[in-house]
């Protein structure tokens, strides 16, 4: 009897703890979760980046005694490996590093794989809507470039509608969006913007749009119209820089690429660079999320890594952010500056995506591109 | 068999001699390894999505664009690159393993090579030299020389086909090669003194003999090009052409995994049904058996006054087709900017010391302290599953052709062709998903080495049961009669007869196994758990940070990997079989 006693006292110890942890863990400081984190010894990570690799050295010269093992897959492999490894039982992730967030947010979020967990030591340097429902480290970008040497006067283009027009046929480039996720978000955040879009298109031609009967706003008429003006699609974001950048060519095209792709501008002999004056937008920022895998095996060891992976009070993060600062991108946490040779985030013309409106609205635009191609 | 059967004595031995056993636990394998996984994806397409799935890709207003000009691309690239690479294949297997053509080993070995070199690699050299304004950036080879290069020719079905026969004929030469080689003087011999002439001898003799190995030969290259996703992507999309695996990538990759698995499932069906046909062509002619126990030397054909000519002709196929892909990849990890490929060579990318100018201060490939790491572990993965697959292959190839043309073969044979079509991320979930938590009393395997095994010998178990079916298909019922008749068992019979008779055929499958599992990513990085990677996730880290150099300097290192087990496979196979050498 007594022993039963006992045994149940003891389970409760166990049980009882964990169940109030989470939240306590929530809202507690990096020196709180060391000795837990420590208790834990290790911590996993997925990350879309192999600057993982950095983090990892610099995550365990700060807080001894916690391993941190870094595996970098892409944002698809991510969730395909969460979701099965959960299906089955296992729980051996703790942290994912990852974009893509129409889908983490539907198929992650919604299905209770992941929890959004926000730093305390960090909560109120970063805006609200970075914040939830998942938590944003930094902000990448799928934006209108263009060949400064061939253009040196700024951007040829001032409104997207001009794409549509017969001098940009056959000259402009993206990575099919029927291909990648980020290129389906820029489309499908065109469509989510009708009014905009009408307005623009009103501004260019000087006269209202008709918009056909089977689509949903000028959003939507401008992807038809775009494709119908042969936008060449192309596999991957190498082969679009070459040709968009090529610093020689005399009569390059223009396309939807990342603007932090110009930083390699002098290593490849490219001449990349932003059009930012672009009516409506010139794109859209996107996000990269930290967010823990429900039942994460190191609960505490999860959170100090994600408050680490913030970055110290410093202009540049310091070894825990500086890896992933790089111009054209931008961090969400107002303490880190921005690089100098960049354009603000505040003055870059592009639209910030909504994981869960993007989520809700990409299917219909999936299936519009496949119908034109 | 039957005669045997009633010979056996007792009924618990002569259950096990009737060969009721080893079908029975292959078909236990094969259900689990390959049944199991698809069951699952099939499962995940009947749910509320996946019916949505189905209908969109079938009957609505996208089937066109999403599933039926997909198809017909990618029937016409299957059909056309089976035969171009059994034509282009099949004709240097002849010269290298029939004829006195000079230079054998050197045609042999540019035989084997153009598969071990990525399809991109090739991708990239036909642009280099085809490509033409559409994309603007620095035109290919052609073009700056004044010569306009139409479209046709440098996007879409063309260039595509041209770059995928490139990359696959080896794998037709390495199967019929290895299936000429079985080809006796007897035969031959016999055909000439019965007056036949040569063209006689090669359609009446050693192509009939040969047709298991073509027909192989033929599934594979289809299954292959069929399911390759660099080529087209990299050919196809600039002129909007979707084939069936860049849709499936697509579908996969924008979260639509649905529509994805459906895709992936129809185009099992479809291949299936082509497999069967080909299947029905094979089994219902008679077997030609030609490795008969009675002196297998091969017999050479003088070429005369051809030789000459037809190697020129074999080693122009083989510079193109090796040469100059391997001549791009080695540009590309020495020069430092991707456009201009053959300025300003460095070694940086190989052994520079970082933390300079160059690349980010990344320092060369051999400083990076985790290659010898990777090497060493992309052999030890490569060995281990080269060597399950042909054990498993052998048992499955053996199974079936024993029983050629019953019901138990011709599905064996279907379901081991499977797990070449089914796209390797939803393999590999399905895997973990499956296997990852305990099943009654065995342990749960996840992020284990042993699930990575298993999972990739399932995956390749195509190219180890081609293969093997179209070796073991000619050899000689008798002399394993008599072995049996004097009481060897299974297992002695399989490794002191089938073993070295086969052993050219099986190592051709090994090889291709290997290559496979050396430079495959997808199924690696969902599987593997430790932080010491293997050389694809290495090569995978340069290119996504944008570091092509590296990632291609390490692209070479694997194909000097595959190179050194194709010899080490090739020396082992002469020392087996001492007799060929005539």
């Amino acid at each position: 009897m007594l022993k039963r006693l006992m045994k149940s006292a003891l389970a409760a110890c166990v049980v009882l703890p964990t169940a109030a942890m989470a939240a306590d863990l929530d809202s507690m400081t990096p020196e709180q979760l060391l000795p837990l984190a420590q208790k834990e010894g290790s911590v996993t990570v997925f990350s879309l980046s192999s600057r993982i690799a950095k983090i990892e050295k610099a995550f365990e010269e700060a807080y001894p005694g916690v391993d941190l093992i870094g595996l970098d897959m892409s944002s698809t492999k991510q969730i395909a490996r969460l979701e099965a490894e959960q299906q089955a039982g296992v729980h051996a992730v703790d942290v994912l590093y990852i974009a893509d967030t129409p889908v983490v947010f539907s198929k992650l979020l919604e299905a209770k794989r992941i929890v959004n967990y926000v730093p305390p030591r960090v909560a109120a340097q970063i805006d609200d809507r970075y914040k939830g429902p998942l938590l944003t480290q930094r902000l990448s970008t799928k934006v209108l470039m263009y060949n400064e040497k061939a253009f040196p006067g700024g951007s040829p283009v001032t409104n997207l509608w001009q794409l549509t027009q017969p001098e940009w046929q056959g000259k402009v480039l993206m990575v099919d969006p029927s291909q990648r996720g980020e290129l389906l978000d820029l489309l499908t955040e065109i469509a989510l913007h009708p009014d905009e879009m009408a307005a623009a298109y009103k501004a260019q031609f000087g006269k209202d749009i008709a918009v056909d009967a089977d689509l949903q706003g000028a959003g939507e008429q401008f992807i038809k119209d775009l494709f119908a003006n042969d936008l060449i699609l192309v596999p991957n974001s190498d082969v679009l820089n070459k040709s968009v950048g090529d610093a020689t060519a005399k009569n390059p095209p223009v396309g939807f690429g990342t603007y932090s792709d110009r930083r390699d501008n002098e290593k490849e002999g490219w001449a990349l660079q932003v059009a930012n004056n672009v009516e409506p937008a010139n794109g859209i920022l996107f996000p990269a999320v930290l967010t823990i895998a429900e039942k994460a095996p190191h609960p505490a060891a999860a959170r100090l890594l994600i408050d680490f992976m913030f970055g110290d009070d410093t202009p540049t993060g310091g070894a825990g952010f500086e890896p992933f600062n790089v111009p054209g991108d931008y961090a969400t946490r107002t303490t880190i500056a921005h690089h100098p040779d960049s354009v603000k985030l505040g003055e870059l013309k592009a639209w910030t995506i909504d994981p869960a409106k993007t989520a809700a609205a990409r299917g219909r635009v999936s299936d519009l591109i496949i119908t034109l191609q | 068999m039957t005669f045997i059967s009633t010979f056996a004595p007792s009924g618990g031995r002569r259950l096990l001699r009737s060969g009721f056993v080893m079908p029975a636990i292959l078909v236990a394998i094969v259900a689990i390894l390959v049944v199991a996984p698809l069951v699952r994806i099939l499962l995940s397409t009947l749910t509320p999505a996946g019916i949505g799935a189905w209908q969109a890709v079938l009957f609505s207003p996208l089937s066109f664009n999403l599933w039926w000009r997909p198809l017909f691309n990618t029937m016409v690239l299957g059909f056309g690159v089976a035969s171009g690479c059994l034509i282009l294949g099949g004709f240097l297997a002849w010269l290298v393993v029939l004829t006195d053509v000079p230079g054998r080993r050197l045609l042999g070995l540019m035989g084997t090579l153009p598969y071990m070199i990525p399809s991109f690699a090739a991708a990239l050299a036909w642009g280099t030299l085809f490509r033409n304004s559409r994309l603007g950036g620095s035109a290919g080879f052609f073009e700056t020389n004044g010569l306009a290069i139409p479209d046709w020719l440098a996007w879409g079905l063309v260039p595509t086909a041209i770059v995928l026969i490139a990359h696959y004929y080896s794998l037709a030469y390495a199967i019929i090669a290895a299936a000429l080689s079985s080809v006796g003087a007897d035969l031959v011999e016999a055909g000439q003194m019965a007056g036949a002439k040569r063209p006689r001898i090669f359609f009446g003799i050693i192509l009939p003999v040969v047709t298991p190995a073509l027909i192989a030969a033929a599934s594979l290259t289809f299954a292959g090009a069929v399911a390759n996703f660099a080529a087209p992507a990299l050919l196809g999309l600039p002129v909007r052409m979707q084939t069936l695996s860049t849709r499936l990538f697509g579908m996969i990759e924008t979260g639509q995994n649905e529509r994805g698995f459906v895709l992936a499932l129809l185009l099992i069906a479809v291949s299936a049904l082509f497999l069967w046909i080909s299947d029905r062509i094979v089994s219902g002619r008679k077997a030609f058996i030609t490795v008969t126990g009675k002196g297998g030397r091969t017999k050479r054909f003088p070429l005369g006054a051809w030789r000459w000519p037809l190697f020129a002709v074999a080693v122009l196929v083989g510079l193109l087709t090796t040469v100059t892909p391997v001549l791009v990849l080695a540009a590309s990890s020495l020069a430092p900017q991707s456009g201009a490929l053959f300025s300003n060579w460095t070694l940086h990318f190989w052994i520079g010391e970082g933390g300079g100018e160059i690349a980010q201060g990344q320092a060369g490939i051999f400083r990076n302290p985790v290659l010898i790491d990777a090497i060493w572990n992309t052999i030890r993965l490569g060995l281990v599953v080269a060597l399950t697959t042909m054990l498993l292959g052998l048992a499955l190839a053996y199974t079936i052709v024993q029983r050629r043309g019953s019901l138990l073969a011709t599905i064996l044979s279907q379901l081991a062709f499977v797990p070449l079509l089914v796209p390797s991320i939803a393999f590999a979930a399905a895997y973990i998903a499956l296997f990852g938590a305990p099943i009654g009393p065995l342990p749960s395997l996840y992020g284990t080495f042993a699930l990575l095994v298993i999972a990739a010998s399932a995956h390749n178990l195509p190219f180890a049961v081609q293969s093997g079916r179209s070796v073991l298909g000619q050899i000689s019922a008798d002399i394993e009669e008599s072995a049996r008749l004097t009481g060897a068992g299974l297992l002695r019979r399989l490794f002191a007869i089938i073993f070295p008779l086969a052993i050219r055929g099986l190592f051709a499958g090994a090889i291709l196994v290997f290559v496979k599992m050396v430079r495959d990513l997808s199924l690696v990085v969902l599987l593997f758990t430790a932080t010491s990677p293997v050389l694809s996730m290495v090569a995978y880290r340069y290119a996504a940070e944008g570091f092509m150099q590296f990632a291609n300097a390490i692209t070479l290192v694997i194909l000097i990997v595959c190179l050194a087990a194709s010899f080490l496979a090739h020396g082992l196979q002469n020392r087996v079989q001492k007799w060929k050498e005539s």
